[in-house]
């Protein structure tokens, strides 16, 4: 196999396709955030600069890049640059591999999911050195939190996504969506759905897990040093990720691009719609908890971890696969 | 020609990483150029087909064992570090691991020539699925081995770290969770300029 400069060309152009569109919808995802935010508390939300405010986000990409990019005198200061140019990194090269509908997807590898798993758990690096090269008190606590916390729920989801693999017996992304054709695994591993949300809102250091920049005991944790642009970057990364695993969650629980009857009107619908309503919907629950919870202690957090979580994931691989095994419908 | 040329990139990158490693004056610097040298590795690995294997390198080693590492290279106070100690005494050591690695790679390359029977043929199967197919048959007994050796390094890193001092105070959670609010707050009334005694 050759490759062409073609090929090459082609290649790009794919991976800006992908891009693209999610760094829009970032952007607007967002602006989404505080507009629920505004509803949920009785506010308006941003409803000046553009239609509705729709280009609130935009306008606030601008201010980032023309402002002053601040480097502290006593930082590492190529790990504090480098810090959150790594984590935008990782959040978007993990979309090479998201199926959005049956045939659009850029690399349809043998090992989708474990890559997606890898680059997740890389997310961690970002936080760490950029709580370390900020060489400030605030920062480096939260990078602590957050090295311990994404390690403690990497095992939930890891145990998670075992269970579902049990399932299809594949490790393809395409071939997990395919296995639920007829069935979503929303309904049969219902208690693995709802520790996998819980696990990406930690992961993602979202609320009620942000523990990470908990503003109200640590400034702004892991990004207090941090400004303009890379400031910027580190925000984008944050939202890029929570549609990370929200594509992730669609993909391993809710049916990817299948329609929920196969039905006319239903299945008329392109999947990529279906894909992204579906997306959207997580995306939703994402910030309905962010507007109804409070933060967690930073030890209920480590406790709902090892000692919830963990127990509670392995007794389902295990009653997974012999329920499996007994009824002899493991995939061959 | 595409293939040998990522090789030699990643090859020469993996020996540039790990040579830093040791030469890095800072410590961190040293785990960030560690987890640089299990990222080119796991391209190598990728490279030659075995993408189950790199990529589970990547998880465990990137992904969980170096960020410990980071974790507690952080946590020291690096002008403690700084201190260029003497590399000679960790010379006859270092020799003793290189010679046992090489003679174990002259043993599984020149002497025992590994037999056809563990290398599946290249066929529809991926290597994932060969994995599996050996791992819990074949390899059993290995398998379950490591299994131990690792269950007993966690149990040992636990009693050495878990200390019970009656003066540690840990929170009770289902104490905390069975308290009622009366018990917790009590509603007042004073009058004024006179305070509550408790």
């Amino acid at each position: 196999m050759e490759l062409t400069l073609i090929d090459i060309l082609l290649g790009i152009l794919k991976i800006f396709s992908f891009v693209m569109p999610v760094l829009i919808s970032v952007a607007l995802l967002v602006y989404l955030e505080r507009k629920v935010l505004g509803a949920v508390q009785l506010r308006r939300g941003p409803n000046v600069v553009g239609p509705f405010g729709i280009l609130q986000s935009f306008a606030d990409v601008i201010k980032l890049i023309t402002k002053e990019n601040i480097l502290p005198s006593n930082s590492n200061k190529f790990l504090f640059i480098f810090a959150p140019m790594l984590t935008l990194l990782l959040s978007l090269i993990a979309w090479a591999v998201i199926p959005i509908s049956s045939k659009y997807v850029i690399a349809d590898i043998n090992i989708g999911i474990l890559y997606l798993f890898a680059v997740s758990s890389f997310g961690v690096y970002g936080v760490i050195i950029a709580g370390w090269a900020s060489n400030s008190k605030y920062p480096f606590l939260g990078a602590l939190r957050s090295a311990a916390q994404m390690i403690s729920y990497e095992v939930s989801i890891g145990f998670v996504i075992i269970t579902v693999l049990l399932c299809v017996g594949s490790l393809n992304l395409t071939d997990i969506v395919e296995s639920q054709k007829n069935v979503w695994f929303v309904l049969p591993l219902f208690p693995m759905f709802i520790v996998f949300i819980i696990s990406c809102l930690a992961e993602t250091n979202r609320l009620p897990f942000d523990l990470p920049e908990d503003e109200a005991t640590l400034v702004a944790g892991f990004f207090t040093e941090y400004s303009s642009i890379s400031f910027g970057l580190f925000f984008l990364a944050e939202y890029a990720n929570m549609i990370l695993m929200s594509s992730l969650t669609v993909i391993l629980f809710l049916g990817g691009w299948y329609p929920p009857i196969d039905l006319f009107p239903f299945n008329a619908i392109p999947g990529l719609v279906w894909f992204s309503l579906k997306v959207f919907l997580i995306l939703f629950v994402f910030l309905w908890v962010r507007a109804t919870f409070p933060r967690y202690r930073y030890d209920q957090l480590m406790r709902l971890g090892w000692k919830i979580f963990l127990p509670l994931t392995l007794i389902w691989v295990i009653l997974t696969s012999a329920f499996l095994y007994y009824f002899e419908m493991l995939p061959q | 020609m595409f293939v040998v040329g990522t090789f030699y990139f990643f090859a020469i990158f993996l020996i540039f990483s790990s040579l830093s490693v040791i030469f890095s004056k800072n410590p961190v610097n040293s785990v960030l150029f560690l987890v640089l040298t299990f990222l080119n590795s796991t391209f190598l690995f990728i490279l030659i087909g075995a993408e189950f294997v790199g990529i589970i390198l990547a998880i465990v080693y990137i992904g969980a064992v170096a960020i410990l590492f980071l974790f507690v290279v952080m946590m020291l106070d690096i002008q403690l570090i700084d201190i260029v100690f003497s590399v000679k005494k960790y010379i006859p050591l270092a020799v003793l691991f290189a010679l046992v690695i090489i003679s174990e790679i002259i043993y599984l390359t020149v002497v025992k020539v590994v037999k056809g029977n563990i290398l599946l043929e290249p066929s529809s199967i991926n290597n994932t699925e060969a994995i599996g197919d050996v791992l819990y048959t074949k390899f059993f007994i290995d398998f379950q081995l490591s299994g131990i050796v690792l269950l007993l390094a966690m149990i040992g890193a636990i009693v050495l770290t878990h200390i019970y001092k009656p003066s540690i105070k840990r929170q009770n959670i289902s104490h905390q969770n069975s308290v009622t609010a009366s018990e917790r707050v009590s509603l007042h009334n004073p009058k004024n300029g006179e305070g509550i005694d408790a």
